[in-house]
């Protein structure tokens, strides 16, 4: 949290939608995402995230009101991607490029660059200077990618899939990276993945979309508290049913009841409970029964 | 200004095989079979006319050329400079076509587009740098090859004309020669101020076409063509493209009284006057005011579609 109101909103939406032809993939959503958080865009493939990101970066048009970092995205992209910079998809570098043309050309084009940082990035992988990004393995061109972003002093970084098809070492590696080395009080950071788990431990809220709108909008730490898994002990079953259970399901031949804002102590007398991740939460909470 | 320079360096880098390498590869081969021809036949004795017993080779011919007018020669010295890379410049429009074809459609093609955007650089900065490279450093590039190319012959037929004795000095006309090449880009640039509807056209359906920007750019011009004549029987379109690639020369120099009897009138009349009759031809033209106008409105419609890409 932000201590001072005055602080603008990095983002804020307000009635956002996004029209293809018939189809409306974003349905007039509103919300504010402040300085100083890593936020993790969920939802399921055709949810609206990416068009939501692509608005925001002034990617695409949309109607309603879109303040990111006090610019109009949509007419005002060039001023903005001063301060904001994104990574959507895995493979977007020009393969045609040598690694140190890349970075002599984002040196020209853009003030807040810095080049020592990104070779500092650099030195610690294998990425070689003098070969084209087409002779580079996926693994090594997402690093590249990340080093220069890494190195650019913006406030928001939008990272949409930015680790589809690596492997589970890069992608550790790319969200250790991110954590220690990159984010701060001062930048905001917004994540969309299918892999949840990996980044559920770096993130400190979270948004679950479904067709076109947005269902929560949530602090990391208070909605994971919110939600608890007991795994029953047998011939408690009647008592746990009791207490409204949003899931049930069974582990290893046991009983488990899922349980939203429902006192831990109390849970706890049933049996063993845990704190649920948040791909089950998000699954919790699309199915309908967690609302 | 840095920004727009780091643009076109990398228009150049993404261009360097049309820009750099198709004419160096070009001039390589004419230089070659120039280098050949000299050595398998030092004695030039089958041109018209000079089957005579004192020409054994370049040499002779040269030494008699230079008893004769020299102010005939010098020009003929140049132009044959100029005649000898005539192959490159082949090549040249095909570079200028494919460049701005591929400018805002590969971009999208290999999703780097998505990276350009990321970096704090407007559309319209992307459209002109896609723009302006192939039209004014393609042709620098070019010229910059063929200079030196030029610049090589003559020194390679004055190496040869130490051996076979002749005039070396005359093949040296560096006055002309330095003015054919700045009035070269001079009637250049006159050239492609009358395309650039054109040129701008190639750019504008880079921006838009999903796939074979090769066909729409041809297809959509051919099938106005057609139509026009089954249903109106007129030739408006074509003409009109037709002037605009360089028909507007015919009538800007077509009436011109120049007095063509010899290379010395070639270059004098290339040097001199009708550069000026072209450009104020040009300008005294509604149809090249047209043209700009048409030309703007591609420009402004292909930024419009980078706004938009992804």
């Amino acid at each position: 949290m932000t201590d001072t109101v005055l602080d603008a909103p990095v983002i804020k939406a307000r009635n956002l939608s996004k029209r293809f032809g018939k189809f409306r993939a974003l349905k007039g959503v509103s919300f504010d995402i402040p300085l100083g958080r890593i936020v993790g865009v969920i939802g399921a493939n055709g949810a609206g995230k990416t068009t939501l990101l692509n608005a925001v970066l002034g990617l695409s048009s949309y109607e309603g009101e879109l303040s990111v970092l006090g610019f109009n995205p949509s007419k005002q992209r060039s001023a903005l991607m001063k301060n904001a910079c994104f990574i959507s998809d895995v493979a977007t570098l020009p393969k045609w490029m040598k690694v140190s043309e890349v970075l002599d050309y984002v040196g020209s084009v853009h003030p807040k660059f810095n080049r020592d940082k990104a070779m500092q990035f650099l030195a610690r992988t294998k990425v070689p200077q003098d070969k084209k990004i087409r002779a580079l393995s996926k693994g090594m061109i997402v690093q590249l990618h990340l080093a220069i972003v890494m190195s650019i002093d913006a406030k928001l970084l939008v990272l949409d899939e930015p680790t589809l098809g690596l492997d589970i070492i890069f992608r550790k590696q790319f969200y250790q990276s991110l954590l220690e080395e990159y984010f701060d009080e001062e930048r905001t950071v917004i994540i969309t993945t299918h892999q949840v788990g990996e980044i559920e431990h770096i993130l400190t809220d979270v948004m679950f979309i479904k067709d076109g709108e947005v269902m929560l909008e949530a602090n990391m730490e208070e909605l994971t508290q919110q939600f608890i898994e007991v795994m029953v002990e047998p011939g408690k079953e009647d008592e746990a049913r009791a207490l409204g259970p949003i899931m049930t399901g069974t582990t290893f031949g046991k009983s488990t009841y899922v349980y939203k804002n429902v006192d831990r102590e109390k849970l706890s007398k049933l049996g063993e409970t845990r704190r649920l991740g948040l791909a089950d939460i998000f699954v919790a909470t699309m199915t309908g029964e967690g609302q | 200004m840095k920004t727009f320079a780091a643009l076109v360096k990398r228009e150049v880098l993404d261009g360097k095989n049309g820009y750099i390498r198709v004419p160096l590869i070009l001039t390589g081969i004419t230089l070659v079979l120039l280098i050949l021809s000299t050595l398998g036949v030092g004695n030039i004795s089958y041109s018209n006319g000079m089957e005579q017993e004192s020409i054994h080779n370049f040499g002779d011919i040269m030494k008699l050329a230079a008893d004769g007018d020299l102010s005939e020669m010098s020009p003929a010295i140049a132009l044959l400079y100029w005649a000898t890379t005539a192959l490159t410049w082949v090549a040249f429009p095909f570079v200028i076509f494919f460049s701005l074809l591929g400018a805002l459609y590969e971009e999208r093609r290999d999703r780097s587009i998505l990276f350009w955007k990321s970096m704090p650089v407007a559309d319209w900065q992307e459209v002109s740098a896609k723009f302006f490279t192939p039209l004014i450093l393609a042709p620098a590039a070019f010229l910059a090859v063929v200079i030196a190319a030029q610049l090589f012959t003559a020194l390679y037929l004055s190496i040869l004309m130490m051996f076979q004795s002749g005039p070396v000095l005359d093949l040296w006309p560096v006055g002309l020669m330095i003015r054919s090449w700045f009035t070269f880009f001079a009637h250049y640039l006159l050239w492609m101020i009358w395309a650039l509807p054109i040129l701008a056209w190639l750019l504008f359906v880079s921006s838009f076409a999903r796939r074979m920007p090769f066909l729409w750019a041809i297809l959509v011009p051919i099938v106005l063509i057609v139509v026009e004549s089954m249903f109106l029987r007129t030739h408006v379109i074509a003409n009109w493209i037709g002037m605009h690639l360089g028909g507007w020369q015919e009538a800007a120099f077509g009436n011109g009284d120049y007095h063509i009897q010899g290379p010395g009138d070639v270059m004098n009349a290339i040097l001199g006057e009708v550069q000026m009759d072209g450009l104020t031809y040009t300008l005294a033209n509604g149809q090249f005011w047209l043209g700009l106008v048409i030309t703007a409105g591609f420009i402004l419609g292909a930024i419009a579609m980078r706004k938009r890409a992804i």
